[in-house]
C-alpha cells in the first residue's frame, strides 16, 4: 500500500523536483547551468521565473506530504471497511494531524490569528506524512474493529472523527508547547550529532549509512552539508587557491570524497540504480519512472526516482541503496590512499552531472573521471539483481491488482 | 541489430548523460577563474572605523553591548596605525570566530579633509596586513562619522587591488559633504567621493544612518551632508538604505551607543 501511495504521489514529486532543479541549477549563481551556459546573458525575467518555480516547488512538494498522510490513512481504512465516509474521514484526519503540528507556536495565543505553516514541509515532510498516515489509519481501523456494525453510515465517522480531532488537537497543543522549548532543535541536533565531526574513514562510512537511512525513510532532503564540514572544505579550497598546489588539508570529509565519488545521482548512488533499470528487461513501470526521472537523476535530484519506484520504505531496494555508496566509498578511499586519485577541493555546482562531479571537483583530473565511471559500473552491478527482483515483484503485484482499495 | 535495439534505451540514456556533461567540459577551462571569483573565506570580519578624535578603543562599549545581545559573542581586535605605517595590535581574534570585530584606529586621528585622505591610505595598509594574517577575502564594515568617509574612500580607491569583497557597509552620521551647511556648496571631499563612485562594489549592501538631535542635524553633522550619501551609493551598489534615528543618545558623539543603532547593527551588519 505504501508503494501504491508513493506512486500516486510521483507526479507531484516529479513536478516539484523539476521546479527545484530548474531553480537551483539554472536560476541561482551556484547552479551548474547558470555558470556553464552563462544564463545571466540571455535569460529574461529571471527573478519572476524564480518566484514561479518556488511557488510550484513549495505547492507540489507540500501537497505531496499531505497527500501521503491522506492516502496511507485512507488505504488502511479501505482494507477494514467499504464505507466511503470512513475512508475519507480517516484520510482527512491524517491531513489535519500534520496541519495541527505545522503551526507557528508563537502565534498560538488567544485573540491572535493562528500562523498555519501549511505546505512548507518540502521533501523532508514525506516521512512525516507516511508516519502520521500510518498512525491515524491504524487507530481508525482499531475503532472500526471495536464498532463493526454501526446503526447508520454517519454515526461511526462522526463519533470516531470527533474523538480523533479532540485527540489530535490535544496532542498538538502539547507538542507546540514543547516546541517553544526547543524540542525540534534538540531532535535535529541529536540526529546530526554523529555527523558533526565527519573526518576519517569510519566517520565517513557512518555518515553515508545515516544519510542513506534518513533518505530511505522519506526524509528526502537529509543532512548533506554541515557547518563544520563546510568550514573544513573552505580551508581545503583556501589552501589550494593560496598555494596553487593540490594540497588538501582535510582529505577525508564528505565534500572531498563522499559527494564527488560516491553520491552520483544523489544519496544512495542512484545513478547506478538508473542504469540498472535500463539493463533489466520486462520492467515497463520501472523504465517509465526511469525515463521521467533521468534528467533529474543525472543532476543529482533523485526524489522522483526514490518515490516512483519506490525505494522509500522498500526493504528490497533499501539494501543496495545503502550498500552501493559504501562500496564506492571503500573503493575511492583505497584509490585515494594509494594516491591514484586526488581528493576534491573545488566547490561543486548544484546540478553538476554525477559522472562529472569528481572531474570538476579535482580541477580536471582524468583519474578522478575514470574512478567515477568505475564507481558507476560498481554501483550498477550492486543494484542490478535487486532491480531485477523488484521488477518481478512488480509484475506479480500487477497481476494481483492491488489498486482495489482506491475504488 | 537486435542487440542494438535491445540496448537502445541505454544508449539514449548515455547520450543524454554526455549531452548534459558537454557544457561542463567546455566551461572547465574557466573553472579556476570562476572558483577564485566566487570563493569566500570562512572568516568575514566586521571592521569598525572610529571618527576623528577617537581612538581604536572607541567601540569597546559598543562591542560589549553587541556581545551581550548576540547568541555567539565575537572577539575584538584593535589595530592602531601609526603615521609611519607601523601597526600596533591589542586584543585577539579567537580561533574559530568567523565574524570577529576588528577596530582600525589611527595615531593621527585629527579632523580635516587632508587627514581623512591620509587615514584612508593608512586603513589600506592595515587592511592588507590583516588580510595576510587572517586570510579573509570578504568583510563588512561600519564607520562612525569621518570613519565612514575613510571606508568609502578605501572602497573606491583600494578595495579592488586587495581582491577582497565588501558584503555590507554601515555609515553612522558620516558627513559626505563634511560640515558644510549650505546645501548648494559641494566640498572637494564630496566631489572626490562622487567621482570615484563607479569603483564601489556592485554587490555591496549599504546603510547610511543619521542622528536627529535638532531638525537640521545631530548637533555636529548637518542632515544634508549625511543625505548626500545617496549621490555616492545610489545606483552603484546592490542596495542603499537611509535611516534617521532620534530620541535619547541621538547626538553625534553618542550615536554608536544609541539603542536603535545597536539594534540596526545587530540586525543588518551581523550574521
Amino acid at each position: 500500500m505504501i508503494r501504491r501511495t508513493l506512486r500516486l504521489l510521483f507526479p507531484l514529486v516529479l513536478v516539484g523536483s523539476l521546479a527545484d532543479f530548474f531553480n537551483r541549477s539554472w536560476l541561482q549563481p551556484t547552479g551548474y547551468y547558470y555558470q556553464t551556459l552563462h544564463v545571466t546573458g540571455w535569460m529574461l525575467r529571471r527573478t519572476r521565473l524564480q518566484q514561479a518555480t518556488l511557488l510550484l516547488q513549495t505547492g507540489t512538494l507540500g501537497l505531496a506530504s499531505l497527500g501521503a498522510a491522506f492516502l496511507v490513512s485512507y488505504g488502511l481504512v479501505a482494507h477494514a471497511t467499504t464505507k466511503a465516509s470512513d475512508r475519507f474521514l480517516a484520510g482527512g484526519l491524517a491531513v489535519l494531524g500534520i496541519q495541527f503540528l505545522n503551526v507557528d507556536p508563537a502565534t498560538l495565543q488567544v485573540n491572535r490569528p493562528l500562523g498555519w505553516l501549511a505546505m512548507n514541509t518540502g521533501l523532508g515532510g514525506l516521512a512525516i506524512g507516511l508516519i502520521v498516515g500510518l498512525m491515524v489509519g491504524q487507530l481508525y481501523c482499531l475503532g472500526i474493529q471495536r464498532w463493526p456494525h454501526p446503526g447508520d453510515d454517519l454515526v461511526r465517522p462522526l463519533t470516531l472523527g470527533g474523538i480523533g480531532l479532540l485527540l489530535e488537537s490535544g496532542l498538538s497543543v502539547l507538542w507546540l508547547m514543547r516546541t517553544t522549548l526547543g524540542v525540534p532543535l534538540k531532535l535535529g541536533a541529536w540526529l546530526k550529532a554523529p555527523l558533526t565531526l565527519t573526518t576519517g574513514w569510519g566517520q565517513l562510512f557512518r555518515f553515508s549509512v545515516l544519510n542513506g537511512l534518513l533518505t530511505w525513510v522519506g526524509m528526502l532532503n537529509p543532512v548533506t552539508s554541515l557547518t563544520k564540514q563546510s568550514v573544513l572544505a573552505t580551508q581545503n579550497l583556501a589552501e589550494v587557491l593560496a598555494t596553487g598546489k593540490w594540497h588538501i588539508l582535510h582529505p577525508l570529509i564528505a565534500p572531498t570524497l563522499l559527494t564527488p565519488y560516491a553520491n552520483m545521482g544523489g544519496t544512495g548512488m542512484t545513478l547506478g540504480l538508473l542504469v540498472a533499470i535500463f539493463l533489466v528487461r520486462r520492467n515497463l513501470v520501472q523504465r517509465q519512472v526511469g525515463w521521467l526521472s533521468a534528467l533529474l537523476v543525472f543532476s543529482n535530484f533523485n526524489a522522483p526516482l526514490l518515490v516512483g519506484l519506490p525505494v522509500i520504505w522498500s526493504p528490497l531496494l533499501g539494501i543496495p541503496f545503502l550498500l552501493a555508496p559504501l562500496a564506492c566509498l571503500a573503493l575511492s578511499s583505497l584509490c585515494l590512499a594509494l594516491r591514484w586519485v586526488p581528493a576534491s577541493a573545488y566547490p561543486l555546482l548544484v546540478g553538476t552531472p554525477g559522472p562529472l562531479m569528481s572531474f570538476l571537483g579535482t580541477n580536471g583530473a582524468l583519474s578522478a573521471l575514470v574512478l567515477a565511471l568505475v564507481n558507476l559500473a560498481l554501483s550498477t552491478a550492486i543494484y542490478y539483481p535487486f532491480v531485477k527482483w523488484a521488477a518481478l515483484v512488480e509484475r506479480q503485484s500487477a497481476k494481483g491488482g492491488d489498486d482495489a482499495w482506491l475504488s | 541489430m537486435a542487440q542494438l535495439k535491445r540496448h537502445l534505451s541505454l544508449i539514449i540514456l548515455m547520450g543524454l548523460g554526455l549531452l548534459l556533461c558537454l557544457p561542463g567540459l567546455e566551461w572547465r577551462t574557466h573553472q579556476t577563474q570562476a572558483v577564485r571569483a566566487n570563493y569566500r573565506s570562512a572568516m568575514a570580519p566586521v571592521i569598525l572605523v572610529p571618527g576623528s578624535s577617537a581612538t581604536q578603543n572607541r567601540f569597546n562599549t559598543l562591542v560589549r553591548v553587541l556581545n551581550t545581545q548576540t547568541k555567539t559573542p565575537h572577539s575584538l581586535l584593535r589595530v592602531e596605525v601609526r603615521t609611519n605605517n607601523q601597526l600596533v595590535y591589542s586584543g585577539t581574534v579567537k580561533k574559530g570566530d568567523r565574524q570577529p570585530f576588528i577596530v582600525i584606529g589611527f595615531q593621527d586621528h585629527a579632523d580635516g579633509a587632508t587627514n581623512i585622505y591620509k587615514q584612508a591610505a593608512w586603513f589600506a595598509v592595515a587592511f592588507r596586513a590583516l588580510q595576510k594574517t587572517y586570510h579573509f577575502n570578504h568583510f563588512s564594515a561600519m564607520g562612525h562619522s569621518n570613519g565612514g568617509l575613510v571606508l568609502t574612500l578605501f572602497l573606491e580607491q583600494a578595495l579592488a587591488s586587495t581582491g577582497a569583497h565588501a558584503d555590507r557597509l554601515m555609515t553612522i552620521a558620516s558627513p559626505f559633504n563634511l560640515e558644510e551647511t549650505d546645501s548648494r556648496v559641494d566640498t572637494p571631499m564630496f566631489k572626490r567621493l562622487v567621482a570615484g563612485r563607479t569603483h564601489l562594489p556592485q554587490s555591496m549592501v549599504v546603510y547610511s544612518l543619521a542622528g536627529s538631535q535638532s531638525y537640521n542635524g545631530d548637533g555636529i553633522v548637518p542632515f544634508d551632508s549625511v543625505e548626500r550619501g545617496k549621490y555616492i551609493f545610489q545606483k552603484q551598489v546592490k542596495s542603499f538604505t537611509q535611516i534617521t534615528v532620534s530620541g535619547a543618545n541621538a547626538n553625534h558623539a553618542n550615536l554608536p551607543e544609541n539603542q536603535q543603532i545597536v539594534r540596526l547593527i545587530q540586525q543588518d551588519l551581523l550574521d
